[in-house]
């Protein structure tokens, strides 16, 4: 027994390195050998699944991009899902960004599934009305109006001079907003200065780091549904029906939880044997 | 092809600079650090001023009018902006790009209500100047206020009223539902009692606010969790460029580039350990 409080002990008081080492390895090595790993939607991915399959065809969707190359592992894949049951269904697609990283992570989307994969035409079934800075004054801006917070679109061309900008003035012109949010701003201020005063129904895929934060929402029916991180965009992808980055990369993910639960527990454990040892001395 | 091989080394340059920060601190983080500080402040000044003060301020202020037939009030307006275009277009040397002759494309009318905020960005850049920088408050102090008053509302409504009103317990729902409110009401009152200071926490007070105590654990834990499985994510990201990037196709950039920096880590390694006296203090 004591052996084994030996072994244990020099297990939990190991190098960080190698800790790092093998948290890395755990990463690569599905990464390199890709497994297979079931993966089964959670009641939020359906909510927010239900809530976009509920709209009529051709509604107006409102799309907002926050988030960057560093978040794009987990919040692309469910921009690319989302796009391709939006797409499916007629929806005309308004996006803007609250991020300025948000622009080119939009227009990669764009590029990839309006563009690639569905040969849609810009301006009359979709539209990027790139960044604004301002933070919490941009949505309340687009809660407001449009118009006067974004003149011309990506492409530079005028938003009056768009097609499918003819009566979209404020937020109550949009049948759905979704936010693909990665942090400050993001979800949190389209509940409070978009949604939430003008009662329009919204949903989001957001960060694993953000979930905590967001979730509260959820709960009290302020948003409905979430995409929570990457195993959320591999749900998210499940339920549309085409596999995609994010399904690929869940066994890593996993494997990874399992080595960091494995070392929590190790070093619980040290710390319980010394923390007893000590008391006996 | 050659420019996006060039990006490609980079990518992967200043990626594995940044990972050999697990090793331990060193020359080549440092400068990958530097560089990602400088190049986002850049980036960022460049995408403000392109995206708002350029268009939504200079571009509402002297915006490209269709109507040529301006008054003398206009057309002095106009003087001062092409005295702004002839000093940022370096006294005529190059083209000029912040404000094109004719107007900045975009907006139709003059807004001259946006002189105001262009004075008060003008104040804040005068605290670069120590004798009439105390202007830099009227701006800071229009900010603060603008953005209290803005967020009041909307954290009174859906962080409180709405969160107050789902906290309830709804009877008419399933057995498990009314039990999970139940969870969520104990949870909130706990919770808040903890951080209510105004009575000492002993007695009846001090044993929920302890039930307080492992509700907020547990909301700390499900956080660390969430903030694991978010890291793991980016890293997921960043493996996923350096394997697609270590094929012919990018000329084993991936594996170049890891190998010269361990050959070189090491070489730096074993220099600073020179470096250093007895008590391991280095003595450059």
């Amino acid at each position: 027994m004591e052996k084994l409080k030996n072994i244990l002990i020099k297990l939990g008081s190991v190098d960080r390195r190698v800790i790092f080492l093998l948290v890395g390895l755990s990463v690569l090595i599905p990464l390199i050998k890709p497994v297979n790993i079931p993966i089964r939607a959670t009641k939020q991915s359906q909510d927010t699944y239900k809530a976009i399959e509920a709209l009529e065809d051709g509604s107006n969707i409102l799309l907002s991009f926050e988030y960057g190359p560093s978040t794009k592992p987990e919040i692309h894949p469910m921009a690319i899902a989302l796009l391709r049951q939006l797409f499916k269904h007629n929806h005309k697609i308004y996006a803007m960004a609250l991020w300025p990283d948000g622009l080119f992570m939009s227009t990669e989307a764009f590029d990839q599934v309006a563009e690639e994969e569905f040969h849609l035409t810009y301006g009359e079934d979709y539209v990027n009305l790139g960044f604004r800075p301002g933070n919490e004054a941009v949505v309340k801006g687009v809660a407001t109006d449009i118009h006067s917070l974004f003149s011309v679109d990506t492409r530079g061309t005028k938003v009056k001079d768009i097609p499918m900008m003819n009566g979209i003035n404020n937020i109550k012109d949009f049948d759905f907003v979704f936010s693909f949010s990665a942090g400050y701003p993001g979800s949190k201020e389209w509940v409070q200065f978009g949604c939430d005063p003008h009662d329009i129904p919204m949903s989001t895929g957001c960060t694993s780091i953000q979930v905590t934060e967001v979730i509260p929402y959820v709960e009290s029916g302020q948003i409905s549904g979430i995409l929570a991180g990457m195993p959320g965009a591999a749900e998210y992808e499940k339920l549309v029906g085409k596999t995609g980055n994010a399904t690929g990369m869940m066994a890593a993910q996993s494997f990874a939880h399992v080595v960091i639960v494995l070392f929590i527990i190790f070093g619980n454990i040290t710390y319980y044997i010394q923390r007893k040892r000590k008391g006996k001395n | 092809m050659t420019f996006e091989l060039f990006g490609v080394w980079l990518t992967v340059l200043l990626t594995l600079a940044i990972f050999s920060y697990l090793y331990n601190d060193n020359p080549f983080y440092k400068a990958a650090e530097h560089l990602f500080v400088g190049v986002s402040a850049g980036y960022w000044v460049a995408t403000f001023f392109w995206t708002q003060v350029q268009p939504n301020l200079f571009g509402r202020l002297w915006p490209k009018l269709e109507d040529t037939d301006y008054g003398i009030f206009i057309t002095a307006w106009y003087y001062i902006y092409d005295i702004l275009g002839f000093i940022t277009s370096g006294f005529g040397l190059i083209e000029r790009h912040v404000f094109p002759v004719g107007g900045i494309a975009g907006h139709s009318d003059i807004r001259f209500i946006y002189i105001i905020p262009f004075i008060l960005g003008i104040f804040m850049l005068l605290r670069l100047f120590p004798k009439i920088g105390w202007l830099a408050r009227w701006a800071i102090a229009y900010t603060v206020g603008m953005a209290a008053g803005l967020r009041f509302y909307g954290f009174l409504n859906s962080d409180i009223i709405e969160q107050v009103k789902s906290a309830t317990i709804n009877f008419s729902g399933s057995g498990f539902e009314i039990f999970n409110q139940f969870i969520v009401i104990i949870g909130t009152l706990t919770g808040l009692l903890y951080f209510f200071f105004s009575k000492e926490h002993s007695g009846v007070v001090g044993k929920l606010s302890k039930v307080g105590i492992y509700f907020l654990m547990i909301s700390f834990g499900a956080s660390f969790g969430f903030a694991v499985m978010g890291r793991i994510s980016l890293l997921i990201g960043r493996f996923n460029d350096l394997i697609a990037f270590s094929s012919s196709e990018y000329n084993y950039a991936t594996l170049v580039l890891l190998v010269l920096m361990v050959v070189l880590l090491a070489i730096w390694a074993f220099t600073s350990k020179n470096d250093t006296n007895e008590e391991g203090v280095s003595i450059n």
